[in-house]
């Protein structure tokens, strides 16, 4: 997937740090240093296991301790109750972490943001009181002397380290795998826009569901881990608030979204916050966390996004975050890709049968029927509020309408959730750019061209077709954030074109153009439209429609007032009283005559 | 990898390992002192309690130290390492790792106040052979099998089969009627728990008690409302009160006041420390807390009045409560440990502990009852110390050859 | 008046949950205006009510500076002195620290300032909480007040004298606040800000002052609260951890960015808290404030009284 160079420096430098870790565990004589070592590992695969969830997608989880105190008491018990070695108990705290990764997953996904982040703060604070109220305030894994090794209780606290870097060195390949693949590029595409990962094809709730999953398993095999070492669990000591704050702080100090950041959190802070424990806390009692909260507060003003991307900015190139390859691959040739051009206008593409929407006591479409016949250029316009958006939105699958029905070149799009309709072959641009701004504008493109391809490869290659189609080629390594309108107004329209589509829904893509940029980008349009590609376009300025489409729809108040030939749309009385004016009718007169 | 070293390899192998990798000098024949630790939360929630567990023992230290120290090691001094056990059970049990590794001449210690924190630091000095003291209540740290601990407290169970029918009695000679209804009134941690388990499963039964209210919290509470509307509808003769933080006590003993259930009409029998604290008076004012009788494994009793005068005019403290008395008394213990085992030894600390059976010095001073203890670490034959607010202070009400004033059984005005 | 017991019991614990709910309220309005305005969550907003705590508590048990007013007056003056203190406190560590995370500068750009934000207050936290220990000490505390133990009485319905106060004190705050935000100057560019901090820029409103301006408040008036609980309970410089949770959960239910939303939020978390050991265990106390407190989140997120704003 990414170019194996990338990946393949990464993986040594995984076996190289595993190496690193074992030869300084080999020399250390002390079992307290020891102690602490497998305390950093644990903790550091706690915080990879939240940076698969919220680092790449950035759904900030304040509960991971959820799943941490699940596997911890799964070993436990499983020990005590059950005789169940840790070797299974650890995986199974896994798989039990993986299941309340999707348990908790299917109701929170439903929020963002901070509500999201609120919501998973609960979890693991509800799961201690319960664990309380079930009397397993303090249980201690019993000492089984006569099979040490078969319960992990080893007498060389070496070996706990071993256990713990192997843990390490598989959330590391996880982590690693998952950013290199489509995966990682999905929860990047949701982090930094999820509307818009919707609409270009990203099931943005399978790739929620997954990566909750995973974390949770993640986290739940280091909680089991942890209970082997701890010897000794307490629902404060797994659910608590501070066991949800650590993965977080890790990673943030490290370097949230990168594979490194939560290990360098993990073997900067914990020795830390352990050696002030231990050199000053029974001198001053309480310093120790005054110096850690100043110590984590000064750093962070200095480097927001964790010390990873700071070095990496100061040291290296910038590159644009995402998956690129080296070496660009050829676009595909026009004709083996385009759709059979039908420029004749022919069969019934999108049809529209009495579409309404209430909000509130606001009724934003109030019945509409519309039909977009295949390779035609159409057009909606209307006066603001009136509902333009909002029937793209019903389109596209953002909203469900209350009543009435949508096809699609005969099938109907009834409940299709955004990224089904856009694998259904429609495509759309939004209002305001909704650009991936970290990524480069091919890396931008190629987020669409995935609904369509099975491998990175393919991806790329579409991508760049779309990207000589709409004429930015020359600008496929540039990052997103810092194009101008235009060239941002084209990249959205090559990522919605990189997939192929039937259907290009296009929302005020002229907006706020000036006079060469308004010309250069109709051309495209039009373009775009010979090769086969059916175009309904939502705009305001009439002049720049007028001569861009051939049909027309009028829009006010949620309903369509007047549709046609613009030329007889134009002069149609209801459209002129509600939207031109009187003096648009004397100015057509004026160059009609 | 063969099956692995004993613990007493891999102990002493530790010990000499960690003393060379750190550039530690070697032990020597003659040792000048005798190191011993204590494990005890100095910051986070329970800062208090290590701190006056510190007092107490620093004091005892001070006193060997004057004394002539460990005569049988030629007068080697006593040392007190402390480590913070902080506010989890993982900084408890890296405190104890840490000492161990740091401080290889370690002969025994003492700790960790909160009972999960004493199961951490134990599964530490276990497999460390340090023999640790403890003053935790929790039935668990000594039902483990482990070889060197020893738990200066009666178990929570013990405790209880002792409360009850001492209270009962008590009661029975005031008022002339022995109660029949009880209530329960408990936060759910270790202790409380364990105390409690027993009488329901057959314990009250057994001394004619019928349960009528029965009501567990989880710490801290967050108003006590609800809780005494309960007790109040179910009116018990008597209500036990097994709560083992001072912020839930002066919500239940205020709360209990506003429903004007306080001042004798409902008889109060706890259990724990907690409720003998100098910070419950200043909270609540002495009023309210005149009468309340409650068991406690540790409590200064008759002829330690010099001790407690040497504490209060040391530390300023208006007391000295059981964190204090056992500390000062673990010091003690370990002395006369290292006195017997003639060797600043591990090994020969532990089994002098366990050969231990002291009916007098400070030692016997600091503990009711002889301090003598079984196989499991677990003491024989303590008798249950009853603590009574009399005027202001908490004082040893029972058994009456340790009293220092005379228990009553309150009575409504 | 002879009530039927579990009629009894459910008044009382409605009162009780009613009266406590007064103490939240207050911290949760303190809470929801940091949070409406700045959309910022402050992991460190108990910890000043912490501060709040024993400020009061020096000013009347502590110290005695209030002692003239009496066991039943000078708690609660204290508690209203505690605003002001901690406000004085809450606008240095804007100034200073949490200022360089927060506002519209930052959140400019992608996601820095949220991570900021995160890290800035859980440090603050751990300040607070450790340094509260080390200036405070370790033994609890609190204010000594015949309030905390008497109660007015409704038939056999007993309404505690302290909590209602607070209660009574956080209404009166609530329309102070509510009258503070619509009326005046500084209230109104605090919520321009908070609508919509680009665009306030651009109208000219300093939004870096508003946003002191709401944090300040915030803490301050969670600093109220803890003063007033002062008097009902004791304390100790970690004791900010338990009630971080009941304010989130109510400043989620009442809804984000709407003050009246904050206090009926903090009024219903006291009321679930407590009624629900008529059906539940007492153990379950706050499991049932979480299970409501999701519930809330997933049917109707946002809030009682909050307003949806995202679009598409």
């Amino acid at each position: 997937m990414r170019a194996s160079v990338e990946t393949k420096r990464q993986v040594w430098a995984i076996l190289a740090v595993a190496l690193v870790v074992l030869g300084v565990s080999l020399g250390m004589q002390s079992a307290y240093y020891q102690l602490v070592l497998t305390q950093v590992l644990l903790w550091a695969v706690l915080s990879l296991a939240w940076n698969i969830l919220s680092g790449y997608s950035g759904y900030f989880s304040f509960g991971h301790a959820v799943f941490w105190g699940l596997g911890a008491y799964t070993v436990a018990l499983g020990v005590i109750y059950l005789d169940l070695p840790p070797w299974l108990g650890i995986p199974l705290g896994g798989v039990i972490g993986g299941i309340a990764g999707a348990v908790i997953g299917y109701p929170t996904f439903r929020l963002r943001g901070h509500y999201f982040a609120l919501a998973m703060l609960a979890y693991p604070l509800a799961t201690l009181y319960v664990f309380q109220w079930l009397g397993y305030q303090e249980i201690s894994l019993p000492m089984k002397r006569q099979a040490p090794v078969l319960y992990m209780q080893f007498a060389d606290p070496r070996a706990y380290v071993v256990l713990a870097l192997g843990l390490l060195v598989i959330a590391l390949a996880i982590s690693l795998r998952v950013e290199n693949s489509r995966f990682g590029m999905a929860l990047l595409a949701i982090k930094q826009n999820e509307p818009a990962a919707e609409a270009a094809g990203i099931d943005t709730w399978r790739w929620k569901m997954r990566a909750i999953m995973l974390s949770g398993a993640l986290a739940g095999m280091a909680g089991g881990l942890y209970a082997v070492v701890l010897l000794v669990v307490t629902p404060e000591s797994v659910f608590g608030m501070l066991v949800s704050a650590q993965p977080l702080i890790l990673a943030l100090f490290g370097g949230v979204g990168s594979l490194w950041g939560p290990v360098i959190g993990a073997a900067v802070l914990v020795p830390l916050a352990e050696g002030l424990n231990g050199e000053l806390g029974d001198v001053l009692p309480g310093i120790q966390g005054v110096v850690y909260g100043v110590a984590i507060i000064a750093i962070i003003l200095c480097a927001p996004e964790g010390v990873y991307w700071r070095l990496r900015d100061r040291f290296t190139k910038p590159r644009p975050a995402g998956i690129a390859s080296a070496e660009p691959a050829p676009s595909m040739p026009l004709s083996a890709t385009a759709p059979a051009a039908r420029l004749e206008e022919s069969g019934e593409l999108l049809v529209l049968r009495d579409i309404r929407i209430s909000f509130g006591g606001l009724r934003a479409l109030d019945g509409i029927d519309l039909i977009v016949r295949e390779g035609s250029l159409h057009g909606i316009i209307g006066p603001n509020g009136a509902g333009k958006t909002t029937l793209f939105n019903v389109v596209n699958g953002f909203l469900t309408p209350d009543k009435g029905r949508i096809s699609f070149g005969g099938a109907s799009l009834a409940g299709l959730r955004p990224n089904q309709v856009c694998r259904r072959g429609i495509g759309r641009t939004f209002q305001v750019v909704r650009a991936f701004p970290r990524m480069s504008v091919l890396e931008n493109v190629i987020v669409g061209a995935f609904v369509g391809a099975r491998d990175h490869v393919t991806a790329e290659r579409m991508a760049r077709t779309a990207l000589d189609r709409v004429g930015l080629a020359d600008r496929a390594a540039a990052i997103a954030g810092g194009l101008t309108t235009r060239e941002l107004r084209l990249m959205e329209l090559a990522r919605a074109l990189a997939p192929l589509p039937r259907l290009l829904l296009l929302d005020e893509t002229l907006a706020g153009l000036g006079h060469e940029d308004l010309a250069g980008i109709l051309g495209v349009i039009r373009q775009v439209r010979e090769e086969g590609v059916t175009v309904l376009i939502i705009e305001h300025t009439m002049q720049a429609m007028v001569q861009l489409v051939g049909e027309f729809s009028v829009l006010d108040h949620g309903r369509l007032i007047a549709g046609g030939r613009p030329e007889d749309v134009v002069r149609d009385r209801r459209v002129i009283e509600a939207y031109l004016g009187r003096r648009w009718m004397d100015r057509v007169a004026e160059t009609a005559a | 990898m063969k099956k692995g070293p004993t613990r007493r390899e891999f102990g002493s192998g530790l010990a000499l390992a960690g003393a060379m990798g750190l550039g530690f000098r070697p032990a020597l024949a003659q040792t000048k002192e005798v190191r011993v630790a204590m494990i005890a939360p100095l910051s986070g929630p329970w800062a208090r309690q290590g701190q006056l567990m510190r007092m107490g023992a620093d004091m005892a230290i001070e006193e060997i130290n004057q004394k002539g120290g460990v005569r049988a090691l030629g007068g080697a001094k006593m040392v007190l390492v402390v480590a913070d056990a902080g506010d989890s059970t993982e900084k408890a049990k890296n405190a104890a790792q840490r000492l161990l590794a740091q401080d290889p001449d370690l002969v025994g210690g003492t700790g960790a106040w909160l009972s999960s924190f004493t199961l951490a630091v134990t599964e530490v000095t276990e497999r460390a052979q340090l023999p640790m003291l403890t003053l935790s209540y929790s039935d668990l740290i000594t039902g483990r099998g482990f070889k060197y601990v020893f738990q200066t407290s009666p178990t929570a169970g013990h405790q209880a089969a002792e409360t009850l029918p001492t209270a009962l009695k008590l009661a029975e000679s005031a008022t002339g009627k022995r109660p029949k209804t009880v209530g329960i009134l408990m936060d759910n941690t270790a202790s409380p728990t364990s105390f409690a388990k027993p009488l329901r499963e057959g314990g009250l039964e057994k001394l004619g008690l019928k349960l009528v209210v029965d009501q567990v919290f989880t710490p801290p509470l967050s108003d006590a409302t609800p809780l005494i509307e309960k007790v109040r509808t179910a009116r018990p003769d008597f209500l036990l009160l097994l709560l083992s933080a001072m912020p839930d006590n002066k919500l239940v003993l205020e709360k209990l006041d506003e429903f004007k259930l306080s001042k004798g009409r409902l008889p109060l029998v706890g259990n724990g420390s907690p409720l003998g604290t100098p910070e419950l008076k200043d909270t609540i004012g002495a009023d309210l807390l005149e009468g309340l009788l409650f068991s406690v494994a540790d409590w200064p009793f008759k002829g330690d009045e010099e001790i407690v005068e040497r504490f209060k005019k040391r530390t300023g403290e208006p007391w000295m409560t059981q964190d204090g008395i056992t500390a000062y008394g673990d010091m003690w213990i370990l002395k006369e440990a290292a006195e017997r085992a003639g060797a600043a030894d591990r090994a020969k600390v532990t089994e002098a502990l366990r050969a231990l059976d002291l009916t007098s010095g400070p030692v016997a001073l600091s503990f009711p009852g002889p301090v003598r203890f079984d196989e499991n670490g677990r003491r024989v034959d303590v008798p249950m110390i009853f603590a009574q607010w009399q005027n202001g202070v908490p004082v040893t009400v029972f058994p009456p050859e340790l009293a220092l004033a005379r228990p009553y059984w309150i009575k409504e005005a | 008046m002879e009530l039927p017991p579990f009629l009894a019991e459910f008044l009382q614990a409605l009162a009780a949950g009613v009266t406590v709910g007064g103490a939240y309220a207050l911290m949760c309005i303190g809470l929801g205006i940091i949070f409406g305005s700045m959309r910022v969550i402050n992991f460190a907003q108990g910890d000043f009510l912490m501060l709040g705590m024993y400020v009061a508590f020096y000013l009347t048990t502590g110290y005695g500076i209030l002692s003239f007013l009496g066991p039943y007056g000078g708690p609660i003056v204290a508690a209203f002195l505690a605003g002001p203190v901690v406000f004085a406190a809450g606008w240095l560590v804007h100034r200073f620290i949490v200022s360089r995370v927060t506002g519209a500068g930052v959140a400019a750009s992608e996601g820095a300032g949220a991570y900021g934000q995160i890290i800035v207050t859980l440090g603050l936290s751990l300040i607070l909480q450790n340094g509260g220990l080390i200036l405070f000490g370790s033994t609890p505390t609190a204010i000594r007040t015949p309030l905390s133990r008497s109660s007015w009485e409704i038939g056999p319905i007993l309404l505690n004298q302290a909590r209602v106060v607070s209660f009574l004190v956080a209404v009166a705050l609530v329309v102070a606040v509510y009258l503070f935000l619509a009326r005046t100057r500084a209230g109104k560019s605090l919520r321009a800000a908070a609508d919509n901090s680009t665009a306030a820029i651009y109208m000219g409103i300093d939004v870096d002052r508003a946003h002191r301006i709401a944090w300040s408040l915030g803490v301050g008036i969670t600093a109220v609260a803890g003063g007033l609980l002062a008097g009902s309970q004791s304390f100790q410089p970690y004791v900010g951890f338990d009630f971080v949770i009941v304010m989130y959960a109510g400043v989620v239910l009442g809804g984000l960015g709407s003050i009246l939303g904050a206090f009926w939020g903090g009024l219903l978390i006291g009321v679930v808290q407590q009624m629900s050991t008529l059906v539940l265990p007492y153990q379950l106390q706050n499991t049932a404030i979480f299970v409501v407190f999701l519930l809330i989140i997933f049917l109707r997120p946002q809030g009682l009284f909050g307003q949806i704003t995202e679009r598409t």
